[in-house]
């Protein structure tokens, strides 16, 4: 078992009248666990085409309706770039240059096929995108020369 | 205009053979500019005891605390289940409109864009009818 935490921060001067600053901390764990800890996680960097939706993360049996946490990161600097974020066909929303988001993610084999695929399409120019999915399981495909 | 941020760090010492630790900040801004975020929803705490499906921010409404959201701009959702963790089978499912993004377990939160156009409302189940809590705000323009 590992330890992982992810901190969210959120800060203003100006916001409001008075000072803002939020802070939380958790601590990824198995569902169904009191406190056992993610053991798997893939970090990825990509150059992602404007034109194209593309799956990101892909569903699989062994991700299934389980604690699955994504992080993704727009690391373009141009402030009109953008990117799109949704599952199946719902947006969630757009990241734009420097945005980041952090939820969980259910793997959802239970109605269509790629129903909980998380997608991703680049807008205005193409995307440097880094994302990291901690998760449960992965099934690794056979070797086709096994 | 006004700067907000939210800064992310994820970090793990004993995942794998060497620490992981990755820290990012964004700036609020408007879409495609570099104009702070001058709106919110303000931080809201609610209790619930259902396990029925309850709309948390209403996409496209003309009224109520999220009816100034602009859709397909840049507004961003913060959501966090303040429940104890407990033996770990008690959660909250968060959903875009019938779509189940994932499970908010006991101190888990989330944060995420939200496109906001009319029928994309943020949208929550507990696995029980156990009392939960959640806060959450939302940031938008």
């Amino acid at each position: 078992m590992a330890t992982t935490t992810a901190t969210l921060t959120l800060s203003s001067a100006d916001l409001l009248s008075d000072n803002m600053s939020l802070s939380a901390t958790m601590n990824l764990y198995k569902g169904g666990t009191t406190a056992t800890g993610l053991e798997q996680m893939n970090y990825h960097r990509l150059i992602v085409p404007t034109g194209t939706n593309f799956d990101l993360i892909a569903e699989s049996d062994a991700l299934k309706d389980n604690s699955n946490y994504v992080y993704i990161i727009n690391k373009n600097t141009d402030v009109t770039d953008y990117i799109k974020i949704s599952i199946n066909s719902e947006e969630i929303g757009r990241l734009y240059a420097g945005d980041w988001l952090f939820m969980p993610w259910s793997c959802d084999l239970s109605a269509a096929a790629n129903d909980s695929t998380i997608e991703l399409e680049a807008f205005t120019h193409e995307h440097i995108i880094e994302y990291a999915l901690f998760h449960v399981g992965e099934t690794l495909p056979t070797a086709s020369d096994s | 205009m006004a700067t907000t941020t939210a800064t992310i760090t994820l970090a793990t010492s004993d995942m794998a053979d060497n620490s992981f630790s990755v820290s990012n900040t964004s700036t609020l801004t408007t879409a495609g500019t570099d104009t702070g975020i001058t709106e919110t929803t303000g931080l809201g705490r609610k209790k619930f005891a259902s396990g029925s499906n309850i709309v948390l921010l209403d996409g496209g409404l003309t009224s109520g605390i999220a009816a100034d959201v602009t859709a397909d701009k840049s507004a961003k959702v913060y959501i966090k289940n303040h429940n104890d963790r407990g033996d770990g089978t008690k959660y909250v499912t968060i959903l875009l409109a019938a779509v189940e993004i994932g499970r908010l377990y006991g101190g888990d939160w989330m944060f995420i864009p939200w496109c906001a156009a009319t029928g994309k409302d943020i949208e929550f189940t507990a696995s029980d009818a156990t009392e939960t809590t959640l806060e959450y705000t939302c940031f938008y323009e």
